[in-house]
């Protein structure tokens, strides 16, 4: 026996609900979206010209010394981990953590994670937490970039700290995003490259290279967080966007079970009467 | 006058791309001019008033705040953390900074790292601040 006619009534009106609201949530983030990306192509010159720079000091200068070059014995791995504030956004915070339990490294670690999500991830998890400081990932600006470079720098240069590594998700379109696992530091510029040799520094470049790194902590946690808040704004408009579809059709559904109820009720009713008229012998 | 392509990037996006006659900029080690056939150069950059010169002379000045300078092959590029142009200045914004980072330096049994902190607004907001009124 089908539902009841206002049984089906009241699941269309239901699932009418879940459409406005997921409607609405992908048009949310389509127009944040759009000023997200464009976050995104603004920062990405100011990066790769500070990561060039970086590679052809590090690469003119062998014999160069700093703490951000070798790996620290005895410290710890940390994972800046950026995931989103709120779920429903497909498999985006998903991907982030496979991403970061995918990746095993030598000795202890410890987190600094940004966005709720990841901050609630980690303490189930119990793994050490650095600062819970930047718990919402999508109120962060430059300036917090900043800070926690600041703060990671001075736990690298205190020996807390031995690498560092990046887990965050790649904004390759607006239909695909990618999460992985990026080392910051120890920073190991790429293999043949071509190098300055008669560059000259001022005061000199170590001086110049250890008063970069920070500079280039910053940034790239920053271009990370903008790829990442751009990606989670991407996967929550696909989620909700197959979420409206499946809603509409559900309701498809529903409204031909409703019509066929509603027929099957008729042809019941006129069945009754024409028995009904039979009995009666007219 | 010889001109030298110039670019200038922030994390906000770039500030400047085109020919420039001469820039000058605070860097870690003091203010610094790079004219046209500079050698090849690289060093941090502090806080301070930086100015460009355009190929029509005008004179551009900015609030330069960290980040490098590089000249490579004639090609002069500044990573700025911070490029803003005197014209974009919000004075208030720089005031109501300044007043704060005062008040944060006048409590008492401050940590090294809120004194750093606010030092920094505090020297931020004074940049900011001159490089406004100068243009005035």
């Amino acid at each position: 026996m089908p539902a009841s006619m206002k049984e089906i009534k009241l699941r269309i009106k239901s699932v009418q609900g879940t459409r406005q609201l997921t409607k609405a949530m992908e048009l949310v983030a389509s127009s944040k979206l759009r000023r997200a990306s464009d976050r995104v192509e603004h920062s990405r010159p100011y990066f790769e010209t500070l990561y060039q720079t970086l590679c052809d000091m590090a690469a003119a200068d062998p014999t160069l010394q700093s703490p951000y070059l070798a790996r620290q014995s005895g410290g710890s791995t940390c994972y800046i981990v950026i995931a989103g504030d709120r779920g429903l956004a497909g498999g985006y915070n998903a991907n982030v953590f496979r991403a970061f339990a995918g990746d095993n490294p030598d000795g202890q670690i410890c987190v600094l994670p940004i966005g709720r999500r990841a901050v609630e991830h980690f303490e189930r998890q119990g793994i050490p937490i650095v600062s819970r400081a930047f718990a919402v990932a999508g109120e962060l600006s430059v300036s917090d970039c900043f800070e926690i470079s600041r703060m990671l720098c001075g736990l690298v240069a205190g020996g807390q700290i031995g690498a560092i590594r990046l887990v965050y998700t790649r904004f390759v379109s607006m239909l695909a995003q990618k999460a992985q696992v990026l080392p910051v530091l120890p920073f190991i510029p790429p293999a043949g490259k071509s190098a300055h040799p008669m560059l000259l520094y001022e005061p000199d470049s170590e001086t110049v290279f250890n008063a970069v790194i920070p500079e280039y902590l910053a940034g790239i946690v920053y271009g990370a967080l903008c790829e990442s808040v751009s990606s989670e704004l991407a996967a929550r408009r696909t989620a909700m966007d197959s979420a409206s579809r499946n809603a509409s059709d559900m309701i498809d559904r529903l409204s031909l079970n409703y019509n066929r109820a509603r027929q099957a009720a008729i042809t019941r009713e006129l069945t009754e009467i024409v028995a009904g008229a039979d009995a009666g012998g007219v | 006058m010889k001109t030298y392509p110039l670019t200038v990037v922030t994390p906000d996006g770039c500030r400047y791309d085109g020919p420039a006659v001469r820039l000058v900029c605070r860097t870690i080690g003091g203010d610094v001019a790079i004219l046209a056939g500079h050698c090849d150069f690289c060093t941090a950059l502090g806080m301070g008033e930086a100015h460009v010169v355009t190929p029509e002379g005008d004179i551009r000045s900015a609030a330069c705040i960290g980040g490098l300078l590089t000249v490579l092959g004639g090609r002069v590029r500044l990573i700025a953390t911070t490029w803003e142009w005197a014209e974009d200045i919000d004075t208030d914004r720089a005031k109501r900074s300044l007043q704060q980072a005062e008040a944060r330096l006048k409590e008492p049994g401050l940590d090294a790292q809120t004194l750093q902190l606010a030092s920094a607004q505090l020297r931020r907001a004074l940049v900011r601040q001159s490089v406004a009124a100068a243009r005035r």
